[in-house]
């Protein structure tokens, strides 16, 4: 770097050489679904870094300087794109929460608040509200009619929710 | 254009630099074009060559040019790529509080009835509009200078260089201003110019991106 601020283009050629993957890296990263603009970005950078290398302070660190510049030029990028971190939809995995432990210790909770009703109404509860059954569907599974599943689940949901409440004072 | 290829041209034409920093003949150009606008806008004091030979014009000169000075140096450390205001910073605030100091000293020190008039002088209502009216033609030259800075936080940079116009302002300012009282400077004075880095700093929003 400072050789290149003196003029020494041979090293001004290795310099920007051996930031540009680093770059490449960096704006890939953060552009998840538009990798195509990455490329683009580290020829912004580059030149960014060639244009603007009278603002190197020497006494600093060229890498933060350097990322300083790289992190600018991206959020301008974002900002003119007008959107924040899309993703298409083939790739939508990436967004999505896998599986974890955490879902066992959900499950274990909910058993635990469940076991509370009564047999019948619990199915009927498990089936609207987590097995994502209609209510009618539900009321037919169980044996209930329509109104009497909504007023059971309704009542249930009260007596859960006082459950957990009393729980936590 | 393959990147390969765009290095190759960068390094080609490569030139030496020098460390970047704000154009001593712009700010100079600035501070004339501030003193041409007093004196053409207001006048000059009438009794300027009296005041010069006492202290109360100096001293009031000294504290918007040491601020017009430690905002230079904050300009031009924001204006490097990841720096803070640092060092910069906190001269810039150690100035004014230290000013606010002497100002509060000044009126703890006189008779309770006198504290309103030293605080507000003969003209407190116009003091920091007029030092605003002449930041508003030194801008463009400290805005253009900066420009050749690359600030990453141009709101910040904005409100530096807005701070230094202001400064440089006030400084030519005192020219005409008859006020003498440290409390009435530091107020109205550090008024105007924190006025003009609020400007600054939406102008810098648009003005000093790269």
């Amino acid at each position: 770097m400072l050789l290149g601020l003196d003029g020494d283009s041979k090293a001004w050629r290795a310099l920007l050489s051996d930031i540009r993957p680093a770059m490449a890296a960096f704006f890939k990263r953060r552009l998840i679904g538009c990798e195509a603009d990455a490329e683009d970005l580290v020829q912004n950078c580059l030149i960014a870094i060639h244009a603007k290398r009278a603002t190197f302070d020497r006494s600093m660190p060229f890498t933060a300087w350097a990322y300083a510049i790289a992190r600018y030029k991206l959020i301008d990028h974002l900002r003119r794109q007008g959107r924040r971190g899309t993703v298409p939809l083939e790739d939508s995995f990436v967004l999505l929460a896998e599986h974890t432990v955490e879902d066992g210790v959900v499950r274990r909770d909910l058993t635990r608040v469940l076991a509370i009703l009564p047999n019948r109404q619990r199915r009927l509860v498990e089936d609207v509200r987590i097995g994502g059954f209609s209510v009618a569907e539900a009321a037919a599974r169980n044996g209930f009619t329509e109104g009497a599943a909504k007023v059971s689940v309704h009542r249930s949901m009260k007596t859960l929710s006082a459950s957990v409440q009393n729980h936590e004072d | 254009m393959k990147t390969d290829d765009l290095i190759e041209a960068l390094a080609a034409g490569i030139e030496p630099v020098k460390p970047a920093r704000l154009s001593p003949l712009m700010v100079g150009g600035a501070l004339a074009v501030a003193v041409t606008v007093v004196v053409l806008m207001f006048g000059i004091r009438p009794d300027l060559a009296e005041v010069v030979r006492g202290p109360t014009f100096w001293a009031k000169a000294i504290y918007t040019g040491a601020l017009a000075i430690a905002s230079l140096w904050l300009v031009t450390r924001l204006g490097r790529p990841g720096a803070c205001m640092g060092m910069a910073g906190w001269s810039v605030m150690a100035i004014v509080g230290l000013a606010g100091l002497i100002g509060a000293i000044e009126l703890l020190l006189l008779p309770p009835e006198a504290r309103v008039d030293d605080w507000l002088g003969f003209n407190w209502k116009v003091c920091a509009i007029n030092i605003l009216k002449v930041s508003a033609f030194t801008a463009p030259l400290i805005f253009l200078a900066a420009r050749r800075l690359a600030s990453t936080r141009p709101l910040q940079a904005g409100a530096a260089a807005g701070l230094l116009t202001g400064a440089v302002a006030a400084t030519a300012y005192g020219l005409y201003c008859p006020e003498a009282t440290a409390a009435f400077v530091a107020t109205w004075y550090t008024l105007g110019m924190v006025a003009a880095a609020a400007f600054g700093a939406v102008i810098g929003r648009f003005a000093l991106r790269w």
